[in-house]
């Protein structure tokens, strides 16, 4: 039998192009490994019934309305169904980039179509914004969007200059109903600036993850001989003696992560840090993590 | 060293590109994509290292790999004389020793014994050594010997000579010499002044291939010299008196400062006059003397300046012939009227020196004593005669003698051929606008009078005038504005005949009216009888034929030396070999001399301009003469050893680039490579 890990590897799953196939086969592979209890003890409020899908759990089968129509339906509960997840998904150029095998825009995007298909699959509504410099597409949390999110997915390509800060403030303001905001990005943002988006957002009634997707060059960085340096948004290019910046520039990238854990932490949003050669397990567990807090919460 | 294909060593150009590739902005062109340089660009960089070399021992590296395989392409071989070196062999040197004026240059004649005593010195005792002596010519002074004392003993009773240089002579009588080398290495040592003049004939010289020819140029590199390049005499006339008239041309070069000079004349050995000038540091200057009385008879004169570091430039001397009148005979025909030939008998007996006898005669009367007193035959409307006639006027025109032919309406006439300069081919009337002179050689002696006035030549008309076929050989003078030929110059021996297609009268045009007529007729009397053709002074190691002389000539040598001219009785020649007045006499050499002739060094003695020995060498060519001995052509395991070091540079660059390759991968250059070349991926 495969090790559940194994459908989680980022550059295993790079290479699948399906993204429905990819993000069930990351959930099922995640939920293979994970304990049922985990699932019991959400909210035993009714509020709808469901058509069965395969792979549904037959213990949550209506039996009683499988007697009075001869259909499988399952109950849907308060918490499954009240809470539209929305995924803002950075396709600025800087996430078109790569020191290993998998590029942080395609681990942005299996971690969005794994999110989105467990969220659906617990009932919640998924939506997608990607945005760049500006809203670049939007895709309304729908229990029926799942195939639309998926195609947004499929579509989008890194390119431009990202604009992190302003970019979310057009999503808070498309995204009316609160619910959950996944931001999945590379945060090349002013620390303060960013917090101050997520402040609306969080003062619009969402509850914020956010995913900070980093490539260990932007942590290392690795180089030695002189180069010029291009910049993935805006071309610019610099000639660089890396032996000379490596260590004022790794002092910088480390303030900046510093200066984003305390602003996220100080706006109430959990962050969470994800490198592109680790498996996605983690990133859902948080995702998990957070929707049952949420849950406890309401 | 030296390469067979030395093109490839152009290929030492691409040792810009390591170059090149250090100092240009690394992938500028495919630069390092890096996600966000948002903290790079708040750092403060230093820019000015962007084009400097960081990478010194691998672009040496890379360097010296090029270069190695660029020499090695050329592919490289040792000189024979290092192949002869390393072999042992023993050495067949001929030493070639210049001998010229210039060599006597204020210490440079030391300089040239002393290098030749060093070199001879330097010869292992088996060495063979023949020497050669050159100046214009070249001789083999001390054949082919062991013993350096014979050879040495040469060098040191050698003495520069008054006359001119000619390397190329030297080589080609050291290549001679080389026929009759003992075996050995052969090797030239050329030991000169290197003038740029004695180059001339080295050009298109084929040496033996890899004959090695050391120079040893003995002079120093500036050598202020003064030098009287000519000498201008002639007899004028003033009033009733005849004068002479002497200018002298100066060259200075170099000069530390301009320097005054005493300049003298002499005349038949006293001196007569006396100019001072200051001569320019470089430069030139023409000294004019006072006019002075001029005797009737042959002058024998010199010009002569305050000697200098080279004495042997700076006297000229020269002979002016005797001013005995030119006899011409005008040859006339049968039905000529007296009053046609009016206007030319008056314009031959109007000047002087030297003056014109006119002598008339009909075609039959021109015998041999006729042309023995004349110097030149006009003939008037009239054909030269055929037959044996026609060949004693041949052989007298070879011996110097000048005839003319006027073609008037007689000879225009009919059809034939003229003294074997042209064929009259009918007569062109052109009345009533005439034509006129055009398309003149004005650089010929015939039209000297009218060198900037050549308006004087297109004035005179010619209403009618003959149509000259030019016959092979012949040059045409000048032509009338319709193209046809006027005038044409045949050139036979040391005489020539000239042929006009008018006659000079004014029954067919004005030219007898016009200013040009006299100038143009005393220029073609005076050209016929070769007036301007005997030079003032001639140069060492021209040769001379006293043809006024007709039996047993003598030449006495300004030595004394009594020389006999050798060749043909017609031709009888001597080789100037001194600098001074050589006389020649008939029979005996006593009495006053029938001809004279002054004798001065050459003019390009006098430039001490010197040349590289790589310039000396530029023209020479390589011969596979298997007649000489010892440069035969090497044996094929000889030419193999000669050019194996290519491989070595091979080798070299092969060692240098695997060296490269494993510097190149290892630390942080390495880490850098492999860090920079994973493209992003996109999905």
């Amino acid at each position: 039998m495969t090790a559940p890990e194994t459908f989680l590897d980022p550059a295993l799953l790079a290479r699948i192009a399906d993204l429905p196939l990819l993000a069930r086969t990351v959930v099922d592979g995640f939920m293979h490994g994970l304990h049922r209890s985990a699932r019991k003890g959400l909210s035993l409020d009714f509020a709808e019934h469901r058509q069965y899908q395969p792979g549904d759990d037959l213990r949550r089968i209506d039996w009683k309305a499988y007697a009075r129509t001869d259909r499988f339906y399952l109950k849907e509960y308060e918490a499954d169904t009240n809470a539209g997840v929305l995924f803002a998904l950075d396709v600025s150029g800087s996430m078109d980039y790569a020191s290993g095998t998998v590029n942080k825009f395609a681990y942005a995007r299996i971690l969005v179509a794994a999110l989105a298909w467990l969220a659906q699959r617990q009932g919640d509504r998924v939506g997608l914004a990607t945005y760049a410099g500006t809203l670049v597409e939007m895709v309304p949390p729908s229990t029926r969007h799942l195939n639309l999110v998926m195609h947004a997915l499929g579509r989008a390509r890194p390119m431009g200059e990202g604009a992190l800060p302003p970019a979310i403030d057009r999503v808070a303001d498309v995204a009316t109903r609160p619910g959950i905001v996944v931001i999945v990005t590379d945060c090349y943002a002013e620390p303060a600036a960013l917090g101050r988006s997520v402040d609306a957002l969080r003062a619009r009634g969402h509850d914020v993850l956010v995913f900070h997707l980093l490539d260990r060059a932007e942590e290392t960085f690795p180089f030695d001989a002189s180069a010029v340096f291009e910049d993935g948004e805006t071309a610019l290019r610099l000639p660089l003696r890396p032996d000379e910046v490596r260590d004022r520039y790794l002092g910088l990238w480390r303030a900046h992560r510093q200066a984003l854990e305390r602003r996220f932490a100080a706006a109430g949003v959990d962050y969470v840090p994800l490198h592109t050669d680790e498996p996605l397990d983690r990133a859902l567990y948080a995702f998990l993590d957070h929707r049952l807090s949420r849950s406890r919460v309401r | 060293m030296g390469f067979l294909v030395p093109a490839f060593l152009a290929g030492l150009a691409a040792l810009g590109i390591p170059l090149l590739m250090h100092l240009r902005d690394r992938n500028e062109e495919t630069p390092t994509r890096f996600p966000s340089l948002m903290f790079l660009v708040r750092l403060p960089i230093r820019t000015s290292d962007r084009r400097t070399v960081t990478d010194w021992p691998l672009l040496l590296l890379r360097a010296l790999a090029v270069g190695l395989l660029a020499v090695a392409f050329a592919r490289p071989f040792l000189g024979r004389a290092a192949a002869a070196g390393a072999a042992g062999r023993v050495r067949s040197v001929v030493l070639l020793l210049d001998r010229s004026l210039s060599m006597g240059f204020a210490g440079t004649w030391a300089a040239a014994q002393d290098s030749a005593r060093a070199r001879l010195a330097g010869l292992a005792p088996d060495d063979q050594v023949a020497v050669v002596v050159f100046d214009e010519e070249a001789e083999v002074a001390q054949p082919w010997t062991k013993d350096k004392a014979l050879a040495r003993a040469v060098v040191d009773a050698t003495a520069p000579v008054a006359r001119g240089t000619r390397i190329g002579a030297a080589l080609r009588v050291a290549r001679s010499a080389l026929v009759s080398a003992p075996p050995g290495a052969p090797e030239f040592v050329l030991i000169s002044d290197l003038q740029r003049s004695g180059l001339s004939g080295v050009a298109g010289l084929a040496l033996p291939k890899g004959l090695p020819i050391a120079v040893a140029a003995v002079a120093p590199a500036v050598r202020p010299n003064t030098a009287i390049r000519a000498v201008q005499a002639r007899r004028v006339a003033d009033g009733g008196r005849v004068q002479l008239q002497v200018q002298a041309h100066l060259v200075t070069r170099d000069l530390p400062a301009p320097r005054a000079a005493r300049i003298t004349l002499a005349l038949a050995g006293r001196e007569v006059g006396v100019r001072t000038a200051t001569l320019p540091e470089t430069g030139e200057l023409v000294v004019t003397f006072d006019a002075v009385p001029a005797p009737g008879t042959a002058v024998e004169g010199r010009v002569a300046i305050t000697p200098d570091a080279l004495p042997g430039d700076d006297t000229s001397r020269f002979t002016l012939p005797a001013d005995d009148g030119l006899a011409l005979a005008l040859v006339l025909p049968d039905d000529v009227a007296r009053e046609e030939t009016l206007y030319l008998e008056r314009a031959l007996a109007i000047g002087r020196a030297p003056s014109v006898r006119l002598e008339m005669r009909r075609v039959g009367a021109l015998d041999a004593a006729t042309l023995d007193r004349t110097a030149a035959v006009l003939f008037w409307d009239v054909a030269p005669p055929g037959g044996p006639a026609g060949e004693r006027l041949g052989r007298w025109v070879e011996a110097g003698g000048g005839i003319g032919v006027l073609v008037g309406p007689r000879l225009a006439g009919r059809r034939g051929a003229l003294a074997g300069v042209a064929s009259t081919a009918g007569r062109a009337d052109r009345t009533p606008a005439g034509a006129m002179l055009g398309d003149v050689r004005d650089e010929h002696p015939l039209f000297a009078p009218f060198r900037g006035a050549a308006a004087a030549l297109a004035a005179p008309r010619f209403f009618r005038y003959a149509r000259l076929e030019p016959a092979v050989g012949a040059d045409v003078l000048a032509r009338f504005d319709d193209g046809a030929p006027a005038i044409l110059e045949r050139t036979s021996g040391a005489g020539r005949a000239v042929v006009l297609a008018t006659a000079f009268d004014a029954r067919d045009g004005d030219l007898p009216l016009q200013p040009a007529f006299l100038p143009l007729a005393r220029r073609l009397a005076l050209h016929l009888a070769g007036h301007e053709a005997t030079p003032l002074a001639r140069t060492t190691g021209e040769s001379w034929a006293p043809r006024v002389l007709r039996r047993d000539p003598v030449v006495a040598a300004p030595d004394g030396t009594l020389l006999r001219p050798t060749g043909a009785p017609a031709d009888a020649a001597v080789i100037l070999q001194q600098v001074g007045v050589y006389a020649a006499y008939e029979g005996r050499a006593d009495g006053v001399p029938r001809a004279r002739v002054a004798v001065n060094v050459p003019a390009g003695e006098s430039e001490l301009v010197p040349a590289s020995p790589s310039e000396l060498l530029l023209g020479v060519g390589e011969s596979a003469d298997s007649s000489i001995r010892g440069v035969s052509a090497p044996t094929a395991v000889e030419l193999e050893s000669r050019q194996r070091v290519w491989r070595w540079f091979v080798l070299g660059a092969v060692l240098l680039l695997v060296a490269e390759s494993v510097i190149a991968s290892q630390g942080w250059r390495g880490r850098a490579r492999r860090a920079t070349l994973v493209p992003p991926e996109r999905s």
